[in-house]
């Protein structure tokens, strides 16, 4: 019993056992079936050896027979003391008398026939008995007899004995073959379970298992280093990405801290400031300046949130990428300008078209000109080129910045990974910038990759994207071409939250475009009716005149019934969707705004009829 | 005294008896001896090579010529009819003074034969084997001779007067000679 379960739990003790139960089953096996085939061939053996002893001797002594010679005849017969297994010879003249004998030297006398038997043989008590005619010039000169001992069953006791002293001497070399085996196979063995025992006490993921052997052992140990190797990157990686993370948290946690204060401080300015428009101003602008680095933080928030789980998603459509890159360098444009860079742009005349999704394009490249305005020097030069390359479209983003480290090459698309930690506040972002434009241009099927000549020698970043098999003129997107300035709109504002309003038409102003704000549904209603606006941004719960009752009473009045309303509101549930279709809203914006979404709207506001 | 009468008288008779016992033991003797000569004769024939010229030709019967021992040659007429040696009929002649020894392949000489020096001469000429039965029988150039040794009939064997016949002999059967004459 204890044997048995030392047997099951150690794999020594099962090679050991292993290596004696083949030596003990093959000799058994090959002795038992030797053992059988000799006894069946003992008797054929054993007559047929006694007949051509019989033949030598009757050869021998057939001169002794002719001439009646009786001592030689003896003579002849004693050879057969050689032969311990022959007990008696005797040989019979011609006439079948007894002529001649031989007894086995230390056996009393033998007994004779007195005249020869049959020829041939016959078996009788342990005993064969063998009569043949002695042959001489042709003729009969007499018989000789000759009796051997026949035992088959003593040989048979000898070969057990064989067998028997063979198997103890084999067992005691499978035990010591079994020792090697040990060495070969249980230690290394052993040995993984000694290591993978220590990597999970002491979290130590750098040890490894020495390799003794090249067989599958060998192999094991090797799989067994990798997979160690693997779990120690996965665990440093861990690591690297959890500490990233922390940092983000921290950095992020400053960041949205950062604009409060001056906010605040704006504010104290404006409650001071009463009717100093020249402060007021200040102070407005100061606090936008604030509110729209926020809105990048949150954004680039809410950005990192579609990448980690997965749903940052584009819709491709075959574009031109001249717009796109115009959407991005009118994005960039304030904080290039800002710096006092130098923006330089190389763009072919010809359409470069890809299957894209034009915000996030210029979502990407907008990131990409930022960081190079971020990363340069103030008064520095940043290019902006695209050209063909076989089958992709190539956009190159070059600086001559403070550029990276070889080293840095690798990690920087990395999310949280910032180059420089020493930038002023107010520059850094949250490090993921270049962790969208990898992921956005991975989503468009390209490739985008870093390149610096080392730090202080600027950077280079490189964007491929497979060229589109579709022509231009299918592409809906193609109107604007190379940016601002574009359509011209007349655009009315009506929302009673002075700070959005205001705000977006700021921006939109800023983009050439002729806007017009209320803060309540009356005023936008006069507003209306004296602008006629292409496009009418109206919020929906404003005092005295909500939003359903302004677009219905726009659409009924002839000078303001081809604007395209755009519904903007903080429900989003389709009830609320279909109450602003059916009070006559073309699109449904739910706050907050997104800019892209504005813009893709102005860009798109084709009412069929009035605007054209 | 009687009794001592008596016993003389018995021992005459016992010497007579004795005596008679004897001779006719003796005549016995030499009919068995004759017999076994006879066969021996006949035997030697399986253990000698001749040489090719005394073969010829070769339809011949193997013939074996006797002189001075008609016992014998009585002996071998009985023995020889549907033997063979060498494949050949065997026939047995009686050879007279003077006569040639051609087609003779053994030649026995008895003790009957008192000058058997030419013959011998004659046989070692031309391949005959020549048998004898007397002391001086090597030294006339007989090859084999028959001796007789505590009542039993055996044979020498001359492998000098053997060769010169240009005879060769078995060395099976010179392992039952009673002695051997090597060569010189």
């Amino acid at each position: 019993m204890t044997f048995l379960q030392s047997v099951r739990k150690s794999l020594r003790h099962k090679v050991m056992l292993l290596v004696l139960a083949i030596t003990v089953s093959a000799l058994t096996m090959s002795g038992a079936g030797l053992v059988l085939y000799d006894l069946q061939s003992y008797e054929r053996q054993y007559s047929n050896d006694m007949l051509s002893q019989a033949e030598v001797l009757a050869r021998a002594s057939g001169p002794a027979l002719t001439f009646g010679d009786r001592r030689t005849a003896e003579k002849d017969l004693s050879v057969m003391q050689v032969r311990p297994r022959i007990l008696a010879a005797a040989l019979y003249s011609r006439d079948g008398k007894l002529f001649a004998t031989y007894s086995k030297p230390d056996l009393p006398a033998q007994s004779f026939p007195a005249s020869p038997g049959h020829t041939g043989y016959t078996v009788e008590d342990d005993q064969l008995f063998l009569f043949r005619p002695v042959l001489e010039n042709g003729e009969t000169v007499g018989t000789i007899h000759l009796r051997g001992i026949y035992r088959p069953w003593d040989r048979l006791r000898d070969y057990v004995t064989i067998l028997f002293v063979v198997m103890i001497a084999s067992l005691v070399v499978a035990a010591l073959l079994s020792g090697w085996l040990q060495n070969a196979i249980t230690a290394p063995v052993l040995e993984i379970a000694h290591v993978s025992r220590e990597v999970m006490s002491k979290r130590d993921y750098s040890l490894r298992v020495r390799k003794t052997t090249d067989d599958e052992i060998g192999e094991l140990v090797d799989a067994f280093n990798a997979m160690l190797a693997e779990v120690g990157r996965r665990s440093e990686a861990l690591r690297e990405a959890d500490r990233r993370k922390d940092e983000f948290l921290a950095t992020l946690a400053h960041e949205l801290r950062n604009p409060l204060a001056p906010i605040r401080n704006a504010l104290e300015i404006l409650k001071i400031a009463g009717d100093d428009p020249g402060k007021s101003l200040k102070a407005r602008e100061m606090m936008q300046r604030q509110v729209s680095q926020m809105v990048r933080l949150v954004d680039d928030l809410l950005d990192v949130s579609r990448i980690t789980t997965g749903k940052l998603a584009v819709r491709k459509t075959p574009l031109d990428l001249h717009g796109a890159l115009g959407d991005a360098i009118e994005t960039a444009k304030p904080f290039i300008e800002s710096r006092k860079h130098l923006l330089e742009i190389d763009l072919p005349r010809a359409a470069t078209v890809v299957d894209g999704d034009r915000t996030r394009l210029a979502q990407l490249f907008s990131n990409l000109l930022n960081n190079a305005a971020k990363y340069t020097e103030p008064g520095g030069r940043i290019q902006l080129t695209l050209r063909q390359d076989g089958r992709d479209a190539v956009v190159c983003v070059r600086d001559n910045g403070i550029g990276m480290a070889a080293e840095s090459l690798a990690t920087i698309f990395d999310m949280f990974v910032q180059v420089d930690r020493t930038l002023e506040r107010s520059q850094a972002g949250l490090g993921v910038g270049l962790t969208l434009v990898r992921r956005l241009v991975e989503l468009h099927g390209g490739t985008v990759e870093a390149a610096s000549a080392g730090q202080g020698e600027g950077s280079e970043f490189i964007v491929r994207l497979p060229l589109s098999h579709a022509r231009l003129e299918e592409a809906p997107a193609g109107k604007s071409n190379g940016g601002p300035p574009e359509h011209v709109r007349r655009i009315l504002l009506a929302d009673d939250n002075a700070d959005f309003a205001n705000s977006l038409g700021q921006l939109l102003t800023s983009r050439g475009h002729q806007v017009r704000i209320a803060y309540d549904g009356a005023a936008a209603l006069a507003t209306a009716r004296e602008f006629m606006p292409d496009i009418a941004f109206v919020d929906i719960g404003m005092p005295q005149v909500h939003g359903y009752e302004v677009a219905r009473r726009m659409r009924s009045e002839s000078s303001t019934a081809g604007c395209v309303l755009v519904a903007v509101t903080g429900w989003g549930q389709e009830n609320d969707r279909k109450r602003a279709r059916e009070a006559g809203f073309d699109r449904h914006l739910v706050k907050p705004v997104d800019r892209a979404e504005i813009e893709s709207i102005l860009e798109t506001c084709t009412r069929p009829g009035p605007v054209a | 005294m009687d009794l001592l009468i008596h016993t003389r008288r018995s021992a005459l008779w016992l010497a007579a008896a004795a005596v008679a016992a004897f001779a006719s033991s003796a005549l016995a003797q030499q009919a068995a001896e004759a017999a076994v000569k006879a066969a021996f004769l006949y035997k030697f024939a399986g253990y000698v090579e001749w040489p090719d010229s005394a073969l010829l030709p070769s339809e011949a019967p193997f013939t074996i010529g006797i002189i001075g021992a008609d016992d014998v040659a009585a002996e071998l007429d009985r023995l020889v009819p549907g033997r063979t040696v060498l494949n050949r009929r065997v026939v047995v002649r009686r050879v007279k003074e003077g006569e040639g020894l051609k087609g003779v392949h053994l030649l026995f000489i008895g003790r009957g034969e008192a000058n058997p020096r030419a013959l011998l001469r004659a046989a070692q000429q031309q391949g005959t084997l020549a048998v004898t039965e007397s002391e001086r029988g090597f030294e006339l150039g007989s090859a084999i001779n028959f001796v007789t040794l505590d009542d039993r009939i055996g044979f020498e064997v001359s492998l000098e007067s053997a060769e010169k016949s240009g005879l060769r002999i078995s060395s099976r059967m010179l392992a039952v000679a009673r002695r051997v004459v090597a060569r010189q």
